[in-house]
């Protein structure tokens, strides 16, 4: 392997994230090759993660926009601070001042409400990591949008002039799938795929983020949930589920598990009601005596 | 180097994966970062390069050995003759010796209409001409006609606006610039509305052996439908559930096909339509499927599952849609009556229940997708 590809991984797990070669040299290439990077994958598998640990790696600042249906670029860009452009107007018309430079006054950078996408390209101190989470939550409007701003790097404020990024951001999208992103925005990033992590994987996961759990524990909600998401169910539990779980059995002081204590905390792993009563007494004894099963 | 890659390039377009000029050149910066001797690094550094989505990794793996370790194609001819059929970026990639040059397109030349005579038209009577029936030059004709089906439901679009007069939010932006004339006194307060949503359509495809007459008018239907309504999704099922709306391109239905038939498990084999429309709910529903999305279900009903399995996997669809249309092949044929069981329990949750076997049937059918 590459030598820098390795350095990344490193650096990703010195900040906490377990990386397999696959999600390194993704986030390599991206920040080699200065192109946003496209995470896609399940709920759960850890797509925001790389974004903060991109953060962590860079000593930097995570921007974050989250989208969703109706996000607009009020939200997203800037917004002037109306209130306060009001409140300056009813003063000025007291004192007499000359409207003139009113507006050019009220028009000011002063009374800019940066929003996320501004912010992540106007910081000063250096380049920032710019996160658009669940982009496919957005409407396609906004992703056209998002594409000149990311192919660009400079917002045109009508009032105010174009204001170009001090330094360009590294930028990472997130997209559940709920919808196809459009050809040209893909094809603007680089496109990782994450699956549910591997047995060894997710016990090195436990291990980083858990590491007061035992060995022996963290080696039996691993193999629980690699288990639980081989049947068939509606949301499978992502890694986020399993660490809440195993904080929760740790709460509970429990060094193994029993049929007992994984049916009351089930609801840890398993979101949807249809879930939970598909898997009853049977299915949880079931997994748990595999889970339980040595090597 | 770039000659291959040019190639392999080539070969993920012929396969339906969409790669373009940049996703090339993306591809080609990358291997300039990556250890060249490590075959794994570069499989995973041109996947992330070309932008392969997951449904296609399997496709990609097959290319990628094919391509890079000089493993011979698996069915068909070989890869490297005929220049990609790109529709969307008319530029590709020539080696011509020394460099690597840009070059146009050649035109498609078997895509111009073949077999009307000129004064001739045969619209009308294939028409009503049922499906199974059809020449594959009678069957080409159709497609164009479904093609055209396509402007007639563009004007039923809603259209985007955003600034509106009366109720709407208040859009502070607009008042303030309009205040600034009246030395900041709000007269009049801009407003504006969310735009109109666009319904969606999901179109399930039964691709059992039962329904293979019929299988390739009904996606030149659904691709024509897919040039005006942008939100389409397409699942194909049989014994399982497959979404291939990102793998077959609207110009090549034939070759899309062809590669459905070796990727989609049990292409033309029987069907179990409960289990796959539980499987339906269960993994895509909630992601392709809100309130204002028109469910369109294409199969001919017989189930070899249980019919309660169909029952209750029909009634969580119908919960959720906006509207589910059953269309139904055999309907066409005047003795048919809907007694299978599968289809008895199912009916219930059916909105409009209509026959697909011929042109004029689809053509009907879009009164009822407005």
């Amino acid at each position: 392997m590459n030598e820098e590809i390795r350095a990344v991984q490193a650096e990703m797990e010195r900040c906490g994230y377990v990386a397999e070669p696959e999600i390194a040299t993704a986030v390599f290439l991206a920040r080699e090759m200065r192109k946003p990077l496209l995470v896609e994958g399940e709920a759960g598998v850890g797509k925001t993660e790389i974004a903060k640990v991109l953060a962590c790696m860079l000593d930097t600042e995570l921007v974050r926009l989250q989208c969703y249906e109706g996000l607009d670029t009020h939200t997203a860009l800037y917004e002037w601070n109306y209130q306060r452009q009001l409140l300056r107007l009813k003063i000025s018309e007291r004192e007499g001042r000359d409207p003139d430079g009113l507006e050019e006054l009220i028009f000011s950078r002063a009374y800019l409400l940066e929003r996320p996408l501004l912010r992540a390209i106007t910081r000063k101190e250096g380049p920032a990591v710019l996160l658009v989470d669940e982009v496919d939550r957005a409407d396609e409007g906004f992703e056209a949008f998002l594409l000149e701003v990311l192919s660009d790097f400079q917002i045109t404020i009508p009032e105010l002039g174009t204001i170009r990024a001090a330094h360009v951001p590294f930028v990472v999208l997130t997209s559940n799938r709920s919808r196809e992103l459009s050809d040209a925005l893909r094809r603007r990033c680089m496109y990782l795929y994450i699956e549910h992590p591997g047995l060894e994987k997710e016990l090195r996961i436990l291990r980083a983020k858990v590491p007061g759990a035992s060995e022996q524990l963290a080696r039996a909600v691993a193999r629980f949930v690699q288990g639980l998401r081989a049947r068939e169910l509606r949301k499978l539990p992502g890694v986020a589920e399993t660490i809440d779980w195993t904080s929760a059995l740790l709460r509970l002081h429990r060094e193994s598990l029993d049929g007992e204590t994984v049916g009351a905390t089930l609801g840890c792993l398993l979101k949807d009601a249809y879930d939970l009563r598909a898997t009853g007494p049977e299915a949880i004894a079931e997994l748990v005596a595999h889970a339980a099963e040595p090597g | 180097m770039l000659g291959q890659l040019a190639r392999f390039a080539a070969l993920l377009r012929e396969g339906g994966v969409r790669v373009g000029l940049g996703d090339e050149v993306d591809a080609a910066t990358a291997l300039g970062l990556v250890d060249l001797l490590d075959r794994d690094e570069v499989h995973r550094a041109l996947r992330i390069a070309f932008k392969v989505p997951r449904e296609a990794w399997a496709l990609y793996d097959r290319l990628f050995e094919e391509c890079w370790e000089g493993v011979p194609a698996a069915r068909g001819e070989p890869p490297s003759m005929a220049p990609p059929r790109d529709h969307r970026g008319p530029m590709q990639w020539k080696w011509d010796g020394s460099r690597v040059r840009l070059t146009a397109a050649e035109d498609d030349a078997d895509e111009a209409p073949d077999g009307d005579a000129p004064g001739y038209s045969p619209e009308p009577m294939l028409r009503g001409k049922p499906f199974e029936q059809c020449s594959i030059a009678e069957i080409a004709a159709l497609e164009r006609m479904l093609a055209r089906l396509a402007p007639r439901l563009a004007a039923r679009r809603t259209r985007r606006l955003v600034p509106v007069r009366g109720h709407g939010h208040v859009d502070l932006r607009r008042s303030l610039r309009g205040a600034l004339g009246s030395e900041g006194d709000l007269l009049r307060l801009a407003r504006r509305a969310r735009a109109l949503e666009e319904p969606g359509l999901v179109v399930l495809y039964d691709t059992s052996g039962s329904m293979d007459g019929y299988t390739r008018m009904l996606l030149a239907f659904a691709f024509a439908l897919r040039r005006t309504i942008r939100k389409v999704e397409i699942f194909a099922f049989n014994t399982t559930l497959v979404r291939i709306t990102r793998m077959i391109s609207a110009a090549q239905i034939a070759r899309s096909l062809e590669r459905l038939a070796a990727e989609v498990p049990d292409w033309s084999g029987g069907t179990r339509i409960g289990a796959c429309l539980a499987q339906f709910n269960a993994r895509f529903r909630d992601a392709v499927i809100n309130r204002h999305t028109t469910v369109m279900i294409v199969s001919d009903g017989l189930d070899r599952g249980e019919a309660a399995v169909l029952g209750s996997a029909m009634r969580e669809l119908r919960s959720r849609a906006e509207r589910v249309i059953w269309l139904n092949p055999l309907l066409g044929d005047s003795r048919y009556r809907p007694e299978a069981e599968g289809m008895r329990a199912a009916l219930p949750y059916v909105d409009h229940f209509g026959s697909a076997h011929n042109f004029e049937s689809l053509a009907g059918l879009l009164r009822h997708l407005a």
